[in-house]
């Protein structure tokens, strides 16, 4: 992985997989919102136990509001941080499927699966305020399923991270095969 | 290694921090003293409950997150109506008039917190909002206040009272676990109708602000819109199966319901704003349902047997031949409860219902 990102077409994959993710995440937990007017910036009194409260399973209550017309954004340190590692393992899946797309002499790499993987934590939206977002896609929720949501971001963070670690290792091999 | 961080702190911070994902948060803690000056006031007539307190326990569900996750407004401030720049005139409000206090609470705030514990003419009350039943009911609260537990009945949000941790589905007004088990609560009307329309009727109207000392996106409701109405509010299926299903109406339709100590009846709204005045019992009681078209809302009133009550047709009620506004009849008001049918006839299953033929 680190080689991909030593290549110019590696880190540019990465950045846009950040880059992308990241807001995406953002707005499906509904911190990051269209629809600001003008420029403000509040926060809450004591953000620092404010933001250890949980509003879900794996989401915190947000400390600040950033109004940069047009958009809004709610600031919740420890999802900023989540957000920014899945966006992060994204960005590095991103970079290891097209540095294993453009190099023609790799055989047997495990293709990256792991940016569908990035799709599981964008339905954490759905873990919000009984799965408004689920439901928004003609899914009726039940006990089961919503239990399942609410465990969606560290599913992705273990999925995406799996999948470097298998395109890791198929790259080792590879490379001890053609040395061999 | 990173992802594998992440992974498992996730999985820790659910198991460790209270009740994980899709689990229904804890039952009340067991009994402390329950000091009676701090506990909501008692109704002094009970609604019917008609599901038995255990079957609703048995029915209860996680709505998906955490006790308090949907933190409810403790520390509300108001403002008067000319410096509410944040609402339009559609926006719906809940409005209520309590001895000089006129209050109007934004249904855009209240979607995000669900409870405002707040004090009306100088009583502690609760306001209280579930948006997947549609309801808005007013409580009063004591020296306690009230907050969202996370879990719900027949879709409807269930609230807890802070001095005892007892369970209460809000559209019962009825604690169905905990210390306080069967007791009802003390219950006042809000309007349910239009930013546009209260202030019409009261141009000194307070508003609840967005300082609530919590930051959210108020112009976005997670569960879709009204006008015009989109997502959840705008389809016909539900969340969750409702407790009993009754093919009457549609799903969705808003009707106005009256429980008392013995049964309930309705009416659909739109039917009741085409007749301006619906009749209506509870076994040997007498209501009449009035409609309200300035604010395009809806009363319930106790009807003595006798009297004649009908729509004048330009926006008023005759009783007994003398003209009165729909919101000032000579009756003593029942409380009416706007739901939505599914919701209604879920909780009340063999309730009266007045509708389009």
């Amino acid at each position: 992985m680190t080689a991909s990102l030593r290549r110019r077409d590696g880190r540019a994959a990465f950045l846009i997989g950040v880059v992308g993710y990241l807001p995406l995440y953002l707005a499906a937990i509904g911190h990051l919102a269209l629809g600001g007017r003008g420029w403000a910036v509040s926060v809450v009194d004591d953000p620092l136990v404010r933001a250890l409260r949980r509003t879900r399973p794996f989401s915190f209550e947000p400390v600040a509001r950033v109004v940069a017309e047009p958009i809004t954004l709610l600031v919740s340190p420890l999802d900023v941080t989540v957000a920014f590692v899945l966006a992060a393992l994204v960005g590095a899946n991103l970079a290891v499927a097209v540095v294993v797309w453009r190099s023609p002499s790799t055989c047997g790499v495990g293709e990256s699966a792991g940016l569908l993987a990035g799709v599981p934590a964008l339905l954490t939206g759905a873990a919000c305020c009984g799965s408004a977002a689920l439901f928004a896609i003609g899914v009726s929720a039940s006990g089961a399923l919503l239990t399942a949501i609410g465990y969606a971001t560290p599913v992705t963070a273990l999925l995406l991270g799996g999948s470097l670690v298998l395109v890791a290792r198929s790259f080792d091999a590879n490379a001890v095969r053609s040395d061999g | 290694m990173l992802a594998l961080g992440v992974g498992v702190a996730g999985a820790l911070a659910g198991c460790l921090g209270g009740s994980g994902p899709g689990s229904a948060s804890p039952s009340p803690t067991p009994s402390r003293s329950t000091d009676t000056r701090a506990t909501p006031p008692a109704a002094d007539r009970a609604p019917v409950v008609p599901h038995d307190a255990g079957r609703l326990r048995d029915a209860t569900v996680s709505g998906g997150v955490p006790k308090d996750g949907i933190p409810a407004v403790d520390d509300p401030t108001v403002v008067d109506a000319d410096a509410a720049t944040f609402l339009r005139d559609d926006d719906l409000v809940f409005g209520v008039v309590a001895g000089d206090t006129v209050r109007a609470y934004p249904r855009k705030i209240l979607v995000h917190h669900e409870i405002v514990n707040d004090r009306l003419d100088g009583t502690p009350v609760s306001v209280t909002y579930c948006p997947l039943t549609g309801t808005i009911l007013g409580f009063e609260r004591g020296e306690t206040t009230f907050g969202v537990s996370g879990n719900l009945v027949n879709s409807n949000l269930i609230m807890y009272d802070r001095a005892t941790d007892s369970r209460w589905p809000q559209v019962l007004a009825t604690a169905i676990d905990g210390p306080l088990a069967g007791r009802a609560l003390r219950e006042f009307d809000l309007v349910w109708t239009s930013w546009g329309r209260w202030r019409r009727r009261h141009p000194d109207t307070e508003v609840l602000s967005e300082e609530t000392g919590y930051v959210r996106n108020y112009g976005v409701d997670p569960y879709g819109s009204y006008a015009p109405k989109r997502g959840y509010y705008a389809r016909q299926t539900t969340m969750f199966d409702p407790l009993v299903t009754d093919d009457r109406l549609e799903p969705k339709t808003v009707v106005l319901g009256v429980r008392t100590e013995t049964g309930a009846t309705a009416v659909q709204m739109a039917w009741l704003a085409r007749e301006g005045v619906v009749d209506a019992a509870v076994g040997d009681d007498r209501f009449v349902f009035v409609h309200d078209p300035a604010l395009d809302a809806g009363y319930a009133y106790r009807a003595p047997a006798g009297a004649t009550v009908e729509a004048t047709g330009d926006g008023a009620v005759r009783v007994d031949g003398q003209r009165y506004a729909p919101d000032a009849l000579p009756f003593d008001r029942a409380h009416g409860v706007e739901a939505m049918w599914f919701a209604w006839a879920g909780f009340y299953p063999q309730t009266e219902l007045h509708a389009y033929p």
